[in-house]
């Protein structure tokens, strides 16, 4: 048995062993917490990426907890498997390798931009709980426990939302997340307790292998999808988004966008791989393709107007959330038709998932910069700021990049899979690709009004001691930004083996199946 | 990992981008470098030009706010911004209905 079988595992036990153990670090001061806050991040970042090299080289990795063997997807004489299942195909390793590398970065950051404050020991342990929490959904292959997931990482994100506990926002951003995230996830239980009353598993693989299109499928599936969107904030559903991205510490931010994400990828993966092909009604990729471009089109016109620099940063979260949701209902319309997958469907899952990544850089490099402005002046809004070019050079070039990058400037990444996005979704109706460029100008439009309002015009002598934010917040922001080049200067190599690989595991139902039931077989199981 | 980015219906070729703003780049230092470089440092000819008036001391008299920028865009929508602020009453119980609203409105056209 090689060791890196056991890289699904590992994934989940290290940052729930640095959570654990976060508390008790503070006995060797704050030295020891800051050592291992980025320890832990770094590690699971490399077990990340080494589950994406190998899933990458050897296909999906199946892996069970709680079995008589780590390997025993389904054993005999068991119609309800008790166990935690992970199965990392191509999209999951994906999801979880980005996750990581937000996660580490909203963690070098965190070093400094937290020093000011006192009980960071339960900062860090609440971190590393969100990132399991976030970690498990990405690669479970069992529903219930993507619910539990999803909890564990809710219930770690209220409270790193309300860490700044003597702000009455902070507490009133954490009380309306908690509200309408707990709501969401009963939601999911329920559509849980539909397919588990009609089937009799939760197995994703198992669903989808004999799953049809009745009452109960459509009841379950209603559930899951306005629960998964509200939770990666889709318009109307997007209103404790705002707050709680702008309430919570800058580094949690960076970590929240990936946590979104993987309700994000909840959803598809419900729609493709356990509906997929399955799905008898054209209805739920048109309800996907309205809420995204309602996501695009209503959240940037809300940017414009926004005056707190988080605020703005994060109701954009909810337009890119919308060409997503724009580029995956494309997809999905085109799912089970091979021409329209062929000309335009698999550009739309492509355009989809080079977004997901793109988003997580940029959108993390946004907030962490937002912070730094946070910390430098002691203010989040733009009224009161101006000049800061000159006293904060360093993070002003930061924000640029991140910030031509989200609106599609060439030669940046968030170009190229905007590009995709557009003719792909202009094949099924040119409005949805005009909605699409509109809110890409007012993109542009408002974080050009940042960059003037913050780091442009004359200097303020409020500002004049004001310095450059220290090394490990200038560290975590360069993190993102090298990711932001990287993907800008290699689009051919991004796509090739980092989007591609995903997106065609997320059309490829039967490898998904097929991989858990070949583990039951060479298992012993069934 | 140097081809073009093929969209089925074009291509992107980021490297072609990066030499026009190389070449751009060159030309803009080009003329920048033919200014005047003799003027003098700490006459009127350094000084900013204010509408002659004199250049206020703080950059806070200066300076335009976030709130000003884009003031004739909302004022032309003003109708749709009010809407759309009018929604985002703040209010928690309005969030839980949206989405109560939004699954009801799914349900209707998924089930029936």
């Amino acid at each position: 048995m090689n060791w890196q079988d056991h890289l699904p595992a590992l994934l989940l036990a290290v940052p729930l062993f640095g959570a654990f153990l976060a508390p008790l670090t503070t006995l060797g001061g704050k030295g020891l917490r800051n050592a291992w806050f980025i320890f832990v991040s770094s590690v699971f970042t490399l077990i990340a990426f080494l589950l994406w090299v190998r899933v990458g080289a050897t296909g999906p990795a199946i892996y069970v907890m709680g079995g008589q063997g780590w390997n025993l997807a389904l054993p005999s004489g068991l119609s309800i498997p008790v166990r935690i299942l992970m199965e990392v195909d191509a999209f999951s390793a994906f999801m979880v390798l980005l996750s990581a590398v937000a996660a580490l970065a909203g963690a070098i950051f965190s070093v400094n931009y937290m020093e000011r404050f006192s009980g960071v020991e339960k900062f860090v342990a609440l971190y590393f709980l969100m990132v399991t929490g976030m970690f498990g959904m990405e690669i479970t292959g069992d529903f219930f426990n993507f619910f539990v997931f999803l909890e564990i990482s809710s219930v770690a994100s209220f409270g790193l939302v309300a860490f700044w506990r003597d702000r009455g926002e902070a507490l009133e951003a954490a009380f309306k997340y908690m509200l309408v995230s707990t709501l969401g996830a009963m939601m999911v239980l329920v559509a849980v307790a539909f397919l588990y009353s009609r089937y009799n598993v939760v197995n994703m693989a198992a669903l989808g292998k004999v799953i049809e299109w009745g009452m109960v499928e459509k009841t379950a599936l209603v559930l899951f999808l306005t629960a998964l969107a509200m939770k990666c904030g889709a318009v109307p559903m997007h209103m404790w988004m705002p707050d709680a991205y702008a309430e919570a510490p800058a580094g949690v931010t960076c970590a929240l966008i990936a946590v979104s994400q993987a309700s994000l990828y909840g959803l598809f993966r419900v729609c493709f791989t356990i509906y997929g092909s399955f799905m008898g009604s054209p209805m739920i990729p048109w309800v996907i393709i309205v809420l995204g471009v309602l996501s695009m089109f209503i959240g940037v016109s809300m940017a414009v107007i926004q005056k707190e620099v988080g605020r703005l940063i994060a109701y954009h979260s909810v337009s890119q959330v919308g060409y997503m949701l724009l580029g995956f209902g494309v997809g999905l319309l085109a799912l089970g038709d091979a021409r329209a997958m062929a000309d335009y469907g698999f550009t739309a899952l492509k355009g989809g998932v080079f977004h997901i990544v793109n988003y997580t850089m940029y959108k993390g490099l946004l907030f962490l910069a937002a912070g730094a402005l946070y910390y430098a002046t002691g203010s989040r809004n733009l009224n009161e700021m101006g000049g800061l070019a000159r006293q904060l050079p360093k993070t002003m070039v930061l924000f640029m990049i991140a910030a031509a990058a989200i609106a599609g400037l060439p030669p940046f990444n968030g170009f190229v899979s905007k590009l995709l996005i557009y003719e792909s979704s202009f094949a099924v109706h040119p409005i949805l690709a005009v909605f699409a460029m509109v809110t890409s100008v007012l993109t542009l439009a408002s974080f050009v009004k940042i960059f003037q309002t913050a780091f442009l015009g004359p200097e303020l002598k409020k500002f004049k001691d004001v310095r450059e934010v220290p090394g490990s917040m200038l560290a975590g922001m360069t993190v993102l930004a090298c990711a932001i080049l990287v993907l800008s200067l290699f689009p051919t190599w991004s796509l090739n083996h980092l989007v591609e690989p995903a997106a065609k595991a997320l059309v490829d139902q039967a490898s998904y199946i097929g991989a858990v039931f070949a583990a039951a077989a060479t298992g012993g199981g069934l | 990992m140097w081809d073009k980015v093929y969209t089925n219906f074009g291509y992107w070729d980021v490297y072609s981008w990066l030499a026009f703003f190389l070449i751009a780049g060159g030309m803009i230092f080009f003329i920048r470098s033919m200014g005047r470089k003799d003027y003098k440092k700490g006459s009127d000819q350094d000084e900013i030009f204010f509408g002659s008036n004199p250049v206020p001391e703080d950059g806070e008299d200066l300076k335009v706010p976030a709130s000003s920028a884009y003031w004739g865009y909302t004022q032309a929508l003003k109708p749709f911004y009010d809407g759309l602020v009018g929604l985002h009453t703040g209010i928690a119980t309005d969030y839980v209905g949206w989405y109560i609203l939004v699954t009801a409105l799914v349900a209707l056209l998924i089930l029936v």
